[in-house]
């Protein structure tokens, strides 16, 4: 994203304004670049998925191929323990964009700190949305939960970042796993034979002979659990409720009379007004999850429902896209744990 | 207090499976991000590394230049999901500024800085997975990421870390490892037979120190014959790729590999 001169951005605009609209690698106005995904690239993470937009990797093994030049982002999921409030349900997400100084050379330090908050907190104000917080988020109703952390690092930005952010983060939301917990409650000796009594998540039922509401007025029934355990060290758990409500995002570039998607960054620096949209698709109805314009500019309001109108055709295409990716990343990567443990003993 | 696992059981095995005096597995990938000018990933066992060289250009700030050479300017991020435990390391933190001023000062004697004065060449370090040995992983990584750049080096500088556990030597210590047992750091030159980084943070005898540096200094010359051939390798897929473009192939355009490193 080298300044670019008053000529260089007129050419720019004017071939996009033109008839047809001429884009400098040939695409037309809808068209996105290569996208690739994959899913468990950080191992140590409960889920994390990379997404590179453009000129994607060609895969372990080829060396010096060429591959890179895209715009690529990591991000990871990462479960902890967090005491819960008084009021709170339980369970959050946090998410947060780190942007490598080698994706943006030309920007000092403090430059780099700017962007990055303005990421996370475009990122965050649509995924740390409470409606959005899954249920099994809970550990311990009332008193523990998972505190979710997405971290995301930008590692190169050919243009369209949000894109590309927002595609990262739902990937590795899908790939989520949350361990199984079994709660596990302590009575006082002498009423059961043993001081420690499990009782399983999805069984749990306070009796509530023993120790009926205290008063009239308390309508919650209290769980007795007030610890809990890994149900099993070696099983990765359970995906997150509710995958499918995780939005995607699009950005549409907009000049006075058309628009167009996935920007590269010459791109976006000549057409400076951009709409990032988000969308999600649960069981097929389209959720909006919020919008938010950039860049210098105006419009008017006819143009922005048209373009909402667009983004919600762009977005759905998107949503099948990356739905069927996930699929197969999932598929693969059960058959390769399948091979992995069975291969050597299948002989 | 005792660890329930051990460093070093009576069948010589360590707690990964691996025995003394044996190294983990390297892997590199020579990869072309963004605005790099070369960009590696290194992974040293479990401790991979992302490492991206700006070749020299002109400094942002005019006010760190040397009239008479090139600066390094080395930054290192640590990604939070890169250990165990999520830890979320500022860019300003103590550790990442020490573990960048040691790569800065062990690279400035090697990159042959004098022949681009009035500049800054970038080197910019991502960890994206550490289980121990960073600092050796970022300098091999960092090695690689700047010949694979073309700027120019007067050697190769291979790292590893080695530790003693009541007299027995390791090398190449995991993080179960390193906090166990005292560690030392050595970052060798191969061709020219000097050192160029030894950094040690914890007590050792001094016996034993001398052990544990020759034999750092030799698994150093392993990790270089493994460094030489990748960086040969894709040295090789270039000149394919160039001779593959042009007419056919004269005795000019052939030449040996081995003469280029």
């Amino acid at each position: 994203m080298t300044g670019l001169s008053k000529v260089e951005i007129s050419y720019i605009r004017s071939s996009l304004l033109s008839d047809p609209p001429l884009r400098a690698d040939g695409r037309a106005p809808e068209d996105f670049r290569p996208i690739a995904v994959e899913t468990g690239v950080a191992p140590l993470a409960n889920g994390s998925a990379r997404v590179s937009i453009g000129q994607p990797r060609a895969g372990r093994g080829h060396e010096a191929e060429g591959a890179g030049g895209g715009t690529e982002v990591v991000a990871a999921v990462k479960l902890e323990v967090d005491g819960v409030g008084d009021d709170e349900e339980g369970g959050k997400v946090i998410c947060s964009v780190s942007c490598s100084p080698a994706a943006y050379p030309h920007l000092s330090s403090p430059a780099l700190d700017d962007l990055q908050s303005d990421l996370t907190s475009l990122l965050g104000s649509v995924l740390s949305h409470p409606s959005l917080c899954p249920q099994n988020l809970v550990i311990v109703p009332g008193q523990k939960a998972w505190a979710l952390r997405l971290d995301t690092i930008v590692f190169a930005d050919a243009g369209n970042v949000v894109d590309c952010l927002m595609l990262a983060c739902r990937a590795a939301l899908v790939d989520t796993r949350v361990p199984s917990t079994r709660s596990v409650e302590y009575r006082a000796p002498g009423r059961q034979s043993g001081t420690l009594n499990e009782v399983p998540d999805d069984l749990m039922d306070v009796d509530q002979s023993r120790n009926g509401p205290s008063s009239m007025l308390e309508t919650r029934d209290p769980s007795s659990a007030v610890d809990f355990e890994l149900a099993d060290y070696w099983d990765e758990g359970k995906v997150l409720e509710s995958r499918d409500s995780w939005p995607v995002c699009v950005t549409l570039n907009m000049l006075p009379t058309i628009h167009f998607l996935d920007a590269t960054s010459q791109e976006e620096t000549a057409v400076p007004l951009r709409l990032h949209t988000m969308f999600s698709f649960p069981g097929g109805k389209p959720t909006s999850h919020g919008m938010r314009m950039a860049g210098a500019g105006t419009s008017d309001m006819t143009q922005i429902g048209l373009l909402l109108k667009h983004a919600e055709k762009y977005a759905r295409n998107m949503w099948i896209g990356l739905e069927a990716k996930l699929a197969e990343e999932e598929a693969r990567r059960s058959v390769k744990a399948r091979e992995k443990f069975y291969g050597g003993r299948r002989r | 207090m005792s660890s329930r696992i051990e460093i070093l059981n009576d069948g010589g095995l360590r707690s990964d499976g691996r025995r003394q005096y044996e190294l983990r597995d390297i892997t590199i990938e020579f990869s072309l991000q963004g605005h790099a000018d070369a960009s590696v990933t290194f992974q040293h066992g479990l401790t991979q590394v992302l490492v991206s060289v700006l070749g020299p250009h002109e400094a942002k700030m005019r006010s760190q230049t040397a009239h008479d050479r090139a600066v390094i300017n080395v930054e290192v991020n640590v990604a939070a999901f890169s250990t165990g435990e999520r830890r979320r390391r500022t860019r300003g933190d103590k550790r990442l500024l020490e573990l960048a001023s040691t790569i800065k000062s062990t690279f400035e004697p090697v990159v042959q800085t004098h022949l681009y004065p009035r500049s800054q060449i970038d080197i910019f370090v991502q960890v994206i997975q550490q289980d121990g040995g960073l600092l050796p992983a970022c300098i091999n990584g960092a090695t690689l990421a700047l010949a694979a750049a073309g700027i120019p080096l007067s050697d190769f500088v291979c790292a590893i870390t080695g530790g003693v556990h009541s007299t027995s030597s390791l090398l190449d210590l995991n993080t179960l490892e390193e906090n166990d047992v005292p560690h030392v750091t050595v970052a060798i030159m191969p061709r020219t037979e000097r050192v160029a980084l030894v950094t040690m943070e914890t007590r050792l005898r001094v016996e034993s120190f001398e052990e544990i540096f020759k034999l750092a200094i030799d698994a150093g010359k392993v990790l270089y014959m493994e460094m030489k051939a990748a960086l040969q390798r894709r040295t090789l897929t270039l000149v394919t790729a160039l001779g593959s473009g042009s007419k056919p192939a004269t005795q000019a355009t052939v030449f040996d590999v081995d003469e280029l490193l």
